[in-house]
């Protein structure tokens, strides 16, 4: 992809110098954008990282020393690193599937299709705080619905947010559930999925299992990919349920990275600590993107590139 | 390379454009500020403009809550404003979850408001940085609760703006049905611990109408508990407190959270749901006890703040609910904690005096009367307490409970019984809690014991507790 574009550079005539130049100006509101919103901000956070700041005070550099204090003495940091890839494994796995299997039965010719679309698309849109409460009555231990059906069926009361071992599956079970927007990406992938190999696949005898793993899927490697990408970045960035539900309990099980550091910075005041945990958790969903880039590589398949 | 040389100099470009504004708006900023600092020079004014804006002092006085609050503090302030013709007072509204965040900022840029509400946990970190102007002579006259007064090495920072105590609340038709006696109103009757747990385990009811003192009693299918004693991190304090410790020496400077009567009177209200069986499970991560409790109508009686006689109870009442109010029970001492969100006087501020007028007008019984009337705030002058005609004024009022019944439970109480709760004196006690809540996280369930989470985790309690 890249050759023929430097190519064409070395032989850049004036007029697409001058086009370069005008692509560079309509450009530049965006950059604007990103350079004070996101890479300023960026850098910021990095900067203070270095400082113990406590709010009211003025700040103080003291090196390193968040940074070793993360590692070495926090009681929440590392379980909050566990507590954050435990959920974002759950909950991206579980909704990669759940998102494909409802795509795949949208997908089809069903009566009232376009209702049963809208039906899963819906909880995406819904507030998510609204949503989470609305989940915590249906895993209260004490009167919740799925206890009170599994007492009905003389199934022993099962605490879905009160134990540290169930708190983070059950969590990811609500977001699994929120996956509408992958189900509404995944369905376009489907309907791109040339009809003419399945036909072709059909003839020569193949399965509806082999032609979901040999078409289906192959086809759809891209959008799977766009997929796992964007749910993961969300799934890593998980807060609401700790701030609304949880708060981070029971014990640290789930004091997720981004509740952790809301916590530091905005009930505690230490917003330098808060900004070197923020910058590990940058690194983190960085080192997780690039595996997930460098891997692609070998699994995607682009229809039509070499 | 050239095209991108020119992007950097369109870039700096506008940089420096952002940086220009920006110094602008502080020109301005100053020249307004000139016209205050110049009105003692002498009494010599050029120009008639300058008259009317010398007279009034202006002050800022900041606060948070929703848009309807907003709109009732303007509507006092409006009132204060034309009440008087030296001081000018604006309203600077902050949504909560910005709230310290914003005073922070501010405070790092000498801009703090002159006056505000604040955090009852952000109190003492900021006495210990010397932000707050003194006030300790504020209320001339009346007299305020001595229980609600924040101090720091001895002196007092702030005053509450309302009272709070923690109480046990009740529903009178469970007790009636159980054909027991209602709990007491007065701190002389308060139950025993014991007593207490007896009372729940008759209210607590399986699906087939026994109780949990019956044999054939079904702890899995409880459809009523007799009890739930809050255990959020500063509620849970009191247990500790009555059996004779506490989390910290009075003087706040001392962790004694391991003493063995602290780990036993923690122990005791987790063994509500764990052994007794009467109490429902909560791990203390919300901030709805009695919407949850007594007035989901699943709990017999439940202990937490008065407020909630205002916020929730009340319109519960209006709608069926027969409840009642006692005092807690107790284990070696009969007490109750406080509580109350403060208003101060930041040392910023260039006009103090005015600053404390202004709150202490602000502060008065009228202005917080809506308040009062609803439940939701209890007075913060003694004289409501100790004058029996201004409690009848307070307390004999539909959204209340009876008279007799709340005055000794709650009026009598909160002046006998009442130990202030952490926040008053300690130091950076919201990351002790949120440590605290951690290390106790499993003993609710039956993870762990108090003992054990509290011992096995000391240095870290320790180290959370002497702050950073």
């Amino acid at each position: 992809m890249n050759r023929p574009l430097k190519k064409s550079k070395r032989r850049r005539s004036h007029i697409s110098a001058k086009e370069e130049r005008t692509a560079y100006l309509y450009l530049i509101p965006a950059f604007i954008g990103l350079i004070f919103i996101t890479y300023l901000p960026l850098l910021g956070v990095f900067g203070i990282s270095f400082f113990e700041w406590k709010g009211i005070t003025s700040p103080k550099f003291n090196g390193i020393d968040n940074y070793v204090r993360l590692f070495t003495k926090d009681f929440f940091f590392v379980d909050s690193i566990k507590a954050t890839v435990y959920f974002a494994l759950i909950a991206v796995l579980g909704s990669m599937i759940y998102s494909l299997i409802i795509a795949m039965l949208l997908n089809r010719k069903i009566p009232a299709r376009g209702f049963f679309r809208a039906i899963f698309y819906v909880p995406y849109v819904l507030p998510a705080t609204a949503v989470y409460i609305g989940w915590s009555w249906l895993y209260e231990t004490n009167f919740g619905l799925f206890n009170y059906l599994l007492a009905r069926i003389g199934i022993n009361k099962v605490q879905f947010l009160a134990s540290s071992r169930l708190v983070v599956p059950s969590l990811a079970a609500i977001s699994v559930w929120l996956s509408g927007n992958l189900i509404v990406i995944f369905l376009a992938g489907l309907q791109n999925v040339p009809r003419i190999y399945h036909e072709a696949a059909e003839i020569d005898g193949a399965n509806a299992w082999q032609r979901f793993r040999n078409i289906t899927i192959p086809c759809m490697t891209p959008i799977i990919f766009y997929n796992l990408l964007m749910s993961l970045v969300t799934n890593m960035q998980i807060v609401v349920p700790a701030l609304s539900l949880t708060n981070g309990g029971p014990g640290n099980s789930s004091m997720f990275m981004t509740y952790l550091m809301y916590r530091y910075a905005f009930l505690n005041n230490q917003i330098g600590y808060a900004c070197a945990i923020s910058f590990i958790f940058f690194l983190i969903i960085a080192i997780f993107t690039a595996i997930l880039f460098i891997t692609s590589k070998s699994w995607i398949f682009y229809e039509g590139g070499d | 390379m050239k095209a991108m040389k020119k992007v950097l100099v369109l870039l700096l470009t506008v940089i420096m454009a952002f940086g220009m504004m920006a110094c602008g708006k502080d020109d301005k900023d100053t020249s307004k500020d000139l016209p205050k600092t110049q009105d003692s020079d002498s009494g010599k004014k050029d120009t008639p403009s300058d008259v009317g804006s010398t007279e009034k002092v202006k002050l800022t006085f900041s606060i948070w809550g929703g848009q309807d609050e907003q709109a009732n503090t303007q509507i006092t302030v409006d009132k204060f404003n034309a009440s008087q013709d030296r001081i000018e007072v604006e309203v600077l509204a902050i949504p909560w979850e910005n709230y310290l965040t914003k005073l922070n900022s501010m405070a790092t840029a000498n801009e703090l408001p002159d006056t505000g509400m604040m955090m009852e946990t952000a109190v003492i970190p900021y006495a210990k940085e010397g932000m707050f102007a003194d006030v300790s002579d504020m209320f001339k006259g009346q007299k305020v609760l001595d229980s609600l007064a924040f101090t720091y090495d001895g002196e007092i920072m702030a005053y509450s703006s309302a009272n709070e105590v923690l109480l046990l609340f009740y529903n009178r038709d469970m007790f009636d049905a159980a054909g027991i006696p209602y709990p007491p109103a007065d701190a002389a009757n308060a139950w025993t611990w014991d007593e207490f747990v007896q009372t729940a385990k008759l209210l607590t009811l399986d699906s087939s109408g026994k109780n949990a003192t019956e044999a054939g009693f079904d702890a899995n299918n409880i459809v009523q508990y007799g009890c739930s004693v809050e255990n959020l991190m500063w509620q849970l304090e009191v247990w500790a407190i009555s059996n004779g410790a506490g989390y910290f020496t009075e003087d706040g400077k001392e962790l004694i959270i391991d003493d063995p009567a602290t780990i036993a009177a923690l122990q005791e209200v987790a063994d509500l749901y764990l052994a007794h069986k009467v109490a429902p499970l909560s791990t203390g991560a919300t901030d709805d006890g009695i919407p949850r409790t007594i007035i989901s109508g699943t709990v017999a009686m439940a202990t937490n703040g008065q407020w909630n006689v205002g916020t929730s109870l009340k319109s519960a009442k209006d709608e069926g609910l027969n409840y009642g109010v006692g005092v807690l029970p107790y284990m070696k001492e009969k007490v109750t904690i406080c509580t109350g969100g403060p208003t101060v006087v930041f040392a910023q501020s260039k006009h103090p005096e005015e600053a404390k007028e202004f709150l202490s007008w602000y502060n008065s019984i009228e202005n917080s009367w809506k308040l009062i009337e609803d439940g939701i705030w209890m007075p913060i002058f003694e004289e409501y307490y100790t004058d029996e005609s201004l409690t009848r004024k307070w307390v004999e009022n539909e959204a209340f409970p009876p008279y007799e019944e709340y005055k000794s439970a709650v009026v009598d109480y909160a002046v006998n019984n009442t130990k202030r709760a952490a926040w008053y004196y300690t130091n950076n006690i919201d990351n002790f809690y949120a440590v605290l809540g951690s290390v106790l996280g499993e003993v609710w369930t039956g993870g762990d014991t108090v003992e054990n989470a509290i011992t096995s985790n000391i240095d870290v309690l320790r180290d959370a507790f002497e702050g950073r």
